[in-house]
């Protein structure tokens, strides 16, 4: 069909496909380009322009952006690199072989991620907090276990924290994938006396690299832009990160280096962006939803069973119950993050104590907290849903429409964007945009629509890459028997697409609830009293040094993320692959 | 109260013709001309009421959270009034305003915040806020509190130690000590590369080099030597004090912690905010600050009050901040109380600091000025970079 039109756009607007992928990259115009383009514009006035010369070749230079960038290159490859790698075997665990309790296991797996970042850099110091800066010492110091600085602070425990958060990432995106590895295919190679391993490296690799690859650039890119794990652990020995150099600017009033730093930071991400794009793109064959169904086989695990179940349960445990409990009983201690000042309940049901943080009732009794709950939920699930769907076409357009590598590598990079705005940039940016009345489009400051409009784009990374990883998976086959059945796009969207990608795809929405429900960066700037949110009701808690109040409302954030992450896997029904493979 | 709202009642009819020849579009003409005063300007408390009334509402962005005591109170003491508060931080509160005002969206009426530099530079010169001072207040208000923004009260970036390890007094009589082997590694403050308020400290410094170098001689007996690339003995403290390890972390309550935690052999000594001493017995710390130390120990600086140039509720407006800076009453009442802490000074004159923290002449603290310190910041700020 597209040999008859001679130019990139003539193609483009022959194929349904290429007019989805148009209209796609006018939201994503608006979504993200507006935004990047009002950075760039900032950062080209005259004292943009000398932030430049700072932040690139002048004698601040090494310290303003080359350090800070080689740490946050560092930080974002481990950070990468462990998440997979403990993600990946932890789903390959699950959903493959016949190892106990894998329900528990899985459902574990996806806690850390609803976790806030801080909460495991805060288990972090509880533990192995040393005596370098002062203050109370961790519990292995209190122990008398003398902890080194490279394990107390710096970047082994920031990696190591921003791992354990990010790994379920991997986790969900990986096992969503392994989930439609054909039984038959395997049994095929292992009748024909393929090895374990050669059907390991053969048949469940390629199926999963694409979800593999989307779990390590997003793990990367938050494990670049993530500001409490380096804040907490890195700063004390001046452990600095292009994130901590970029949130410094902007709050010391150097906004443009902060800019240019973010600029940048979107550079060095669409270089490797491209890079694993080549990756992935060399293996195109990993279609395995196909028309005929499969059952899966089980790999026996045999004499390693209970060693590897004991170490998934050491990792789980470790990285969501332990911080879990830390946190829940932080917000029960009368004294900020000691254990042994004493327990009080009055943080979450005491009445009005006027000699206890200025009078603060506890979060149960406050009405407040009640509101904010509903508008985080509401504002969660549009999120969600908005996303997923605009996610899910640029995932379509990107894995279908071949041979127009300008817009499909424009897309893929456009939805990837966000992340590297810092957050308090993007929620500017979109006041700019949709403050004053566009068009038709009436002014949406202060809005419930502005929210939603600035978390799609904020997400978008999240359900672009799961709709990517979902699509890639369903055999185009499938999709051409609906064409010559006379199927348009819409209806082979809604019949065959979405139902046979919504695993994948509920699992990128969870994903994205998530991430709005604890969000603070973007929606601080976008909030105003008639909407309050949890995450923000933290940060005002925070800020005013009631730590037990903040913990208190975090701990409602993680108990709707955690439930929500459940809540879908209750959705996926009987299609949960590692029931499936129980029965 | 009472007297207030009789008040009222009573100017209610020079208030009636006031607004009818007067103050009848205020918001064009604060617009139109910045700098031109607004009549709503030279407006009593009553006056103002009266005009507010009509207006109903006014909304306000806050950098703390006491405002919602605030609020309430005043909605106590004007009925029909409805304040609308924002809590975010100074920060973002600018990168707030500037977006509005790019997308020509009316924002808040009245902005509470700190980081008195950048707001002067960024926010006040390019006539995203106006100044307003209440005049039942103004006699009581010294000039630098006055102009260029209203400033309510005084908070502190100052050197505070563990009086549990040290009974007897402050370790440190001179801040060149912190710059000895005796303090590396245990010099605590917040990264001024990440907080405005810290790098105003070190601002400071730098502007007070003078008295950097005298305080160097007096302990030392020789001038300060400067290291190539360095300008002056407040840099040249700075430096030194990167030198020596300063331990830099994420926020003020760290510093607390590590400063003072009870039980500790050999705690460190920190910059962080004096009135957090009045946490100390709910956290178990034995923070205190430490006096007499040459030149100063640290800085105060200005909480400060400004008014959108295109408030949508002018007259509510000037209300809050005239509520904003306290009542008639020694102690401000209960309009100011949720201010009134030990360790933070009213800017007012005819208000007594509370009793419980030093006065700020005894603490010694120099009172920063943003206007000053909005012209070097930068330089200071390039300078840590280079320290890393």
């Amino acid at each position: 069909m597209s040999t008859t039109s001679p130019g990139l756009l003539g193609r483009t607007v022959a194929d349904p496909v290429g007019r989805l992928g148009l209209a796609v990259s006018a939201v994503l115009a608006v979504l993200v380009v507006t935004p990047m383009v009002g950075l760039v514009a900032s950062t080209l006035r005259p004292t943009g322009r000398e932030a430049w010369s700072d932040v690139l070749t002048g004698r601040l230079s090494t310290s303003l952006f080359w350090e800070p960038l080689g740490n946050s290159l560092l930080v974002g490859a481990v950070t990468a690199a462990g998440s997979v790698l403990l993600g990946g075997g932890l789903a390959w665990l699950v959903v493959m072989t016949d190892a106990p309790w894998r329900k528990t296991i899985a459902l574990l797996a996806t806690v850390p991620f609803a976790l806030p970042s801080f909460a495991l850099a805060l288990a972090w110091e509880t533990v192995f907090r040393n005596d370098l800066v002062g203050g109370r010492a961790g519990v292995l110091a209190d122990l008398g276990v003398a902890v080194p600085d490279w394990i107390a602070w710096g970047p082994v425990p920031v990696a190591a924290t921003l791992i354990a958060h990010y790994f379920s990432l991997s986790f969900l995106l990986a096992a969503a994938a392994l989930a439609t590895v054909n039984g038959e295919l395997m049994e095929a190679a292992e009748m024909t006396g393929a090895t374990r391993l050669q059907v390991a490296r053969s048949i469940t690799l390629p199926v999963v690299t694409p979800a593999l690859v989307s779990g390590a650039l997003l793990a990367f890119a938050e494990g670049v832009s993530n500001f409490a794990s380096p804040a907490l652990l890195g700063l004390p020995v001046r452990f600095q990160t292009l994130s901590t150099r970029l949130y410094g600017a902007i709050t010391t009033g150097q906004v443009e280096r902060g800019y240019v730093l973010a600029l940048l930071l979107v550079g060095v991400a669409a270089t490797i962006l491209f890079a694993s794009n080549r990756i992935v793109s060399g293996r195109r064959s990993f279609a395995t939803i196909g028309g005929k169904g499969g059952r899966r086989a089980v790999i026996r695990l045999g004499r390693s069973r209970g060693p590897l179940t004991a170490l998934a349960f050491a990792l789980c445990l470790s990285t969501s119950v332990l911080p879990g409990l830390i946190l829940l009983a932080s917000s029960f201690a009368r004294r900020t993050n000691s254990f042994t000042g004493g327990f009080t309940t009055h943080f979450w049901v005491g009445e009005s104590d006027p000699s206890i943080a200025q009078g603060q009732r506890g979060v149960l009794l406050d009405p407040l907290i009640i509101d904010a709950t509903l508008t985080t939920v509401g504002l969660g699930l549009s999120v969600a849903v908005g996303a997923t769907l605009l996610g899910t076409a640029v995932g379509y357009v990107v894995v279908r429409l071949r041979g127009l590598a300008p817009v499909t590598g424009s897309l893929t990079l456009l939805s990837y964007l966000p992340f590297l705005i810092p957050g308090i940039a993007l929620g500017a940016a979109f006041i700019a945009q949709f403050g004053r009345p566009i068009g038709p489009v009436p002014a949406l400051y202060g809005t419930f629509a502005l929210l939603v409009i600035a978390g799609i784009a904020a997400t978008l990374p999240f359900a672009a890459q799961a709709g990517r990883s979902a699509i890639g998976q369903i055999s185009r086959d499938v999709e051409e028997a609906a064409v010559v059945a006379g199927a348009g796009l819409a209806r082979r969207g809604g019949r065959i697409v979405l139902p046979l990608a919504s695993r994948g795809l509920l699992a990128g929405a969870s994903l994205v609830f998530v991430n709005i429900v604890r969000d603070l960066s973007l929606m601080v700037l976008l909030v105003t009293p008639a909407l309050p949110l949890l995450s923000v009701l933290t940060y005002r808690y925070a800020s005013e040094g009631f730590a037990q109040f903040a913990n208190a409302v975090t701990v409602l954030i993680v108990l709707l993320s955690v439930g929500a992450t459940v809540l879908a896997r209750r959705l996926e029904g009987p299609n949960q692959p590692w029931r499936e493979a129980a029965s | 109260m009472s007297r207030t709202v009789r008040g009222a009642a009573a100017t209610a009819i020079l208030c009636l013709t006031l607004t009818a020849c007067g103050g009848g579009s205020p918001t064009g003409a604060g617009a139109g001309a910045p700098a031109a005063p607004d009549p709503l300007d030279s407006l009593s408390t009553e006056e103002l009421l009266e005009q507010a009334r009509a207006e109903g509402t006014v909304s306000v962005y806050s950098f703390t959270s006491r405002i919602a005591a605030v609020e309430a109170e005043f909605e106590r003491t004007y009925p029909g009034i409805d304040v609308v508060a924002t809590d975010i931080s100074s920060t973002e509160q600018i990168a707030r305003i500037k977006a509005e005002a790019a997308a020509g969206s009316p924002g808040a009426d009245v902005a509470y915040l700190s980081d008195a530099p950048v707001v002067l530079d960024e926010l006040l010169d390019e006539g995203l806020l106006r100044n307003y001072v209440p005049p039942r207040v103004a006699d009581a208000l010294p000039a630098e509190f006055r102009e260029p923004l209203l400033a309510s009260r005084l908070s502190t970036k100052t050197l505070m130690f563990n009086e549990e390890a040290h009974p007897d007094g402050p370790p440190v009589q001179n801040l060149w000590e912190l710059t000895d082997p005796e303090w590396n590694g245990r010099v605590v403050m917040v990264d001024p590369q990440i907080r405005g308020d810290y790098l105003d400290l070190m601002t400071e410094i730098v502007l007070r080099s003078e008295e950097m170098g005298a305080a160097h001689e007096a302990l030392r007996g020789v001038p300060v030597e400067l290291d190539e690339g360095i300008e002056s003995a407040g840099e040249q403290w700075i430096a030194d004090l990167y030198a020596n390890g300063v331990v830099l972390v994420g926020d003020t309550d760290s510093v607390n912690a590590a400063v003072g935690a009870r039980g500790q052999q050999d705690p460190p000594v920190g910059f962080t905010t004096y009135s957090d001493r009045r946490d100390n017995s709910e956290e178990n710390r034995a923070l205190q600050a430490a006096t007499e130390v040459a030149p100063a120990p640290g800085i105060a600086f200005p909480a400060m009050i400004g008014l959108s140039p295109d408030a949508a509720n002018p007259a509510a407006a000037r209300l809050l901040v005239d509520f904003l800076m306290g009542d008639d009453s020694e102690t401000g009442g209960t309009w100011f109380e949720p201010f009134y802490v030990p360790g933070d000074y009213p800017t007012r004159d005819d208000v007594t600091p509370p009793a419980e923290a030093l006065p700020l002449a005894e603490l010694g603290t120099w009172t920063i000025d943003p206007g000053a310190s909005a012209g070097v910041r930068r330089d200071v700020a390039d300078l840590l970079l280079t320290l890393g």
